[in-house]
């Protein structure tokens, strides 16, 4: 049971940020190859208060989430403000991320490369809790104001700024609350997995992150939170088949570029497929 | 002391050029970045390494047999995961997902079965040293260095002096023209393919030669990718000038300033020209149609 | 002159060695149709993107009721009243067309982010008084019955006319349309035409207008401005454009002669 209930917990984790991602991926139309640095930024922020100066967990998470929301700013000031293609702005962050890794492995109270081993408190009512809340404000953002133009920006960033949106406010806003979210999904998984280490937040893990959202679709919360959940799941259950799980999401990838760019559920929620089946019943 | 770091860069930054103008091929034809071109580079080596220590074949057919397998790898990663978007003309951002799980695919296949090791090339260069003026220079350095601007001269020769490299530029500047001029353009696609793979197959083997053979030995290519940035995107001789005007500089920090801060400092340097220089020190302006 | 809303002078605009605008200068007047015509290539959609923001002029100013548009950001720039339409059309594609008209209107809601976050249902309404404008503005160009379905299943006369929603939910002075009636027929175009002259009517609004096919431009513009290759041709009344032997030469002739639009 507490195996079980271990990995439900990882992957409640694991969906906050993907909620986060899909944010600013799947609804605002940035790609991002380096979002893993920030749910790396709440780890260990939130870690080296809990674990040096012992914090309340909740304000170990705040600041986890302040603190990526806050370095979001770093990078995405300078970057959006420039107006980059989407693919060079793919690689600063990428950069960004790689440079974050390094000073992680380099800092004097991080204990560098071998890790950080801390107390395990995201108990099921942290997470759980956790994971309700961020997708409540998950959704109460997107359906204000900021949704549409969210989507506007994702659709044409042009004719975006000639209906007088602020591209460079509305991306970053969307960059803070993708990595803030990301945050508290990294201090949640410092403390349940007990330990962390630099080289849990690199590439690889962006790309996970990614490829949970186009897989799930694109400008839709609830597919890429079913996916977020399936792909978490999934190792666990073909536990032979583990070194076959990364090769296996690159040609999901591949795939679905090829033949369902718009993932399982592009462009719509869950509740949008109950009504339209409600709307044919009658 | 100076001119033996000045040589070392000079010859990473060779292999960053092989590797840039793979990306700038590409890119120039297709304007998206093709994050799968580190991985191509990373099996070439492998070909190499198998060439070399299975086959037991001298420097120059390891080197032929790992351009042509490279060349062939990367048409057929093309065909495989872009041609199709490309035809209905999906947006650049599915074709760099795309790139991204392939690059993803092949380096973890890599990993589930030939495994994680660190292979060492044979020793072809042993570790001979050349005295100029003072200072020892090594062999292998110097030779990177010189098939590295030989190779992407003769490249610019042929773009700019034979028939397919004619087309080949028509093509960069406009596809759909090209397309209704009866150039066919699924092979033109193929042949710019070919030729990235093929440098990256002389890149892949230096590389493997300089360090080791290994799964994650591709991520080098985000250099190859800054270089690229650095001269401008899609810009040939740019992606050449980027490539030692990075080598240079990354040996200059990592000899008189501290080896850790060299990876920070050229993703700081790439950040900065993006932001200041987007079209690079030689690419062209591009200008976005409204 | 005396009462022009747009003023554009000595606007210079370079591409590499190409002057895709050179020295040009016009003015448009405050609540008339200014028409912006001229050869392919003349520059006519780079003084729209000019204006908006899309370039900055290598040299010249530009004037918005007194005011320079020069340094400021396209979204500022629609924000003191400038609003336009695509050559090739930009809707959002995936969104709906109501959600489309919508964007410009939620674009001024002042609601900031920590509202959006925290107040979920009071948030909904103010959308709701949102929805009822943009589908008033979509009824005034006879579009309301569109209004779910996607941008991207709409026929083409109508996507031009989404556009022109769109543009005029931004609350535009001056509405600048770029070949509204491109890929139209004829029937198509003149009601366009009359569809124009409404807009500028109901919503009391300025209008500049890029336009190839000449007779629509000859029966609502009361002012024309001809351009070829990036320079100012000639200007003025409709009647003193047609009369105008450079204009008949570099522009009118090339058409009668059978040269043909692409």
């Amino acid at each position: 049971m507490d195996y079980i209930l271990n990995i439900v917990l990882l992957a409640c984790i694991n969906m906050i940020a993907v909620a986060g991602l899909a944010i600013f991926t799947g609804f605002t139309g940035l790609f991002s190859l380096g979002h893993a640095a920030f749910v790396g930024i709440g780890a260990y922020t939130s870690g080296v208060l809990t674990y040096h100066w012992n914090l309340p967990f909740i304000w170990a998470i705040s600041a986890g989430m302040a603190a990526a929301g806050a370095s979001s700013l770093i990078i995405g000031i300078p970057t959006l403000r420039a107006k980059l293609r989407s693919d060079y702005f793919a690689i600063a962050i990428l950069g960004f991320g790689e440079a974050l890794r390094v000073s992680l492995e380099n800092l004097p109270w991080t204990n560098g490369a071998r890790g950080l081993s801390l107390d395990e408190l995201s108990g099921p009512v942290w997470v759980i809790g956790a994971l309700v809340i961020c997708l409540f404000l998950t959704h109460n953002l997107l359906i204000s104001r900021f949704g549409s133009l969210f989507a506007a920006v994702r659709e044409d960033p042009v004719a975006a700024e000639m209906a007088g949106i602020n591209l460079f406010r509305t991306r970053l806003l969307s960059l803070v609350v993708s990595a803030a979210l990301c945050g508290v999904s990294g201090a949640l998984l410092a403390h349940r997995l007990a330990f962390i280490q630099p080289v849990m937040f690199t590439l690889t893990q962006s790309t996970q992150l990614l490829a949970s959202v186009i897989a799930g679709g694109m400008g839709s919360i609830s597919g890429p939170m079913i996916v977020a959940f399936i792909f978490s799941l999934l190792p666990e259950a073909l536990r032979g088949l583990n070194m076959w799980r990364l090769p296996a999401y690159g040609l999901l990838l591949v795939l679905i570029m090829t033949y369902r760019p718009q993932g399982i559920m592009g462009y719509q929620e869950l509740t949008d497929i109950f009504r339209k089946a409600r709307k044919r019943f009658k | 002391m100076f001119l033996q770091t000045l040589v070392t860069g000079l010859s990473m930054g060779g292999i960053y050029s092989l590797m840039a103008v793979g990306y700038s091929l590409i890119f120039s034809i297709l304007s998206f970045s093709n994050f799968a071109h580190g991985a191509v580079i990373m099996l070439s080596a492998y070909i190499g390494l198998a060439l070399a220590t299975k086959a037991h074949l001298g420097f120059g057919l390891v080197v032929t047999g790992s351009v042509v397998g490279a060349g062939v790898l990367s048409v057929l990663n093309e065909k495989f995961a872009y041609a199709a978007l490309r035809r209905r003309r999906a947006p650049s951002l599915y074709l760099m997902i795309s790139a991204m799980g392939c690059s993803m695919f092949l380096e973890n296949m890599v990993y589930a079965t030939i495994g994680s090791r660190f292979y060492p090339f044979p020793a072809f260069f042993g570790r001979q040293i050349v005295t100029v003026g003072g200072s020892s220079l090594s062999l292998l350095d110097l030779f990177a260095f010189i098939v590295s601007i030989g190779a992407i001269v003769a490249l610019h020769l042929f773009i700019t002096r034979t028939k397919m490299g004619i087309a080949i530029r028509a093509g960069v500047d406009d596809m759909t023209m090209c397309s209704l001029m009866g150039v066919n353009t699924d092979r033109l696609i193929s042949l710019v393919f070919f030729l990235a793979g093929a440098f990256a197959g002389i890149a892949g083997i230096f590389l493997g030669i300089r360090y080791f053979v290994y799964p994650t030995m591709g991520w080098v290519t985000n250099k190859a990718y800054i270089a690229a940035v650095i001269g401008g995107l899609g810009s040939l001789p740019g992606a050449m000038v980027g490539g030692l005007i990075l080598g240079v500089l990354e040996t200059l920090i990592s000899t008189y300033v501290s080896s850790v801060l060299r990876d920070v400092f050229s993703f700081t340097v790439l950040v900065a020209l993006l932001i200041y220089l987007p079209n690079g020190l030689m690419g062209a302006e591009t200008e976005e149609k409204v | 002159m005396n009462d022009s809303l747009l003023e554009v002078r000595d606007v210079t605009r370079s591409f590499g060695g190409i002057r895709a605008v050179d020295a040009l200068s016009f003015d448009a007047e405050r609540g008339k149709i200014t028409g912006l015509i001229g050869p392919n290539g003349a520059g006519k959609t780079t003084v729209f993107n000019l204006i908006t923001a899309v370039y900055r002029p290598t040299s010249g100013s530009i004037r918005f009721e007194g005011v320079d548009l020069t340094r400021k950001r396209p979204d500022e720039i629609v924000r003191c009243g400038v609003a336009r339409t695509f050559q090739n059309i930009r809707l959002f594609k995936r969104m709906s067309c109501l959600e489309n008209v919508m964007t410009p209107l939620l674009a001024r809601v002042a609601c900031g982010p920590l509202r959006a976050l925290f107040c979920g249902p009071s948030v909904r309404n103010e959308k709701r008084a949102v929805q009822e404008k943009a589908y008033s503005i979509m009824e005034a160009l006879d579009i309301a019955d569109v209004a779910d379905r996607n941008a991207f299943t709409l026929p083409y006369g109508q996507q031009r006319k989404l556009e022109v929603a769109r543009a005029l939910a931004c609350a535009p002075k001056l509405l600048l349309l770029d070949e509204p009636a491109a890929g139209m027929n004829d029937a198509e175009t003149e009601e366009l035409a009359g569809t124009i002259e409404k807009v500028r009517r109901n919503f009391d609004v300025t209008i500049i207008l890029i336009e190839h096919h000449i007779s629509l431009v000859m029966s609502i513009c009361t002012y024309i401005v001809v351009m070829d290759r990036g320079a100012l041709l000639a200007s003025g009344t409709p009647r003193e454009v047609r009369e105008d032997e450079r204009v008949v030469e570099a522009y009118l002739g090339r058409r009668r002669t059978g040269g043909k639009r692409s």
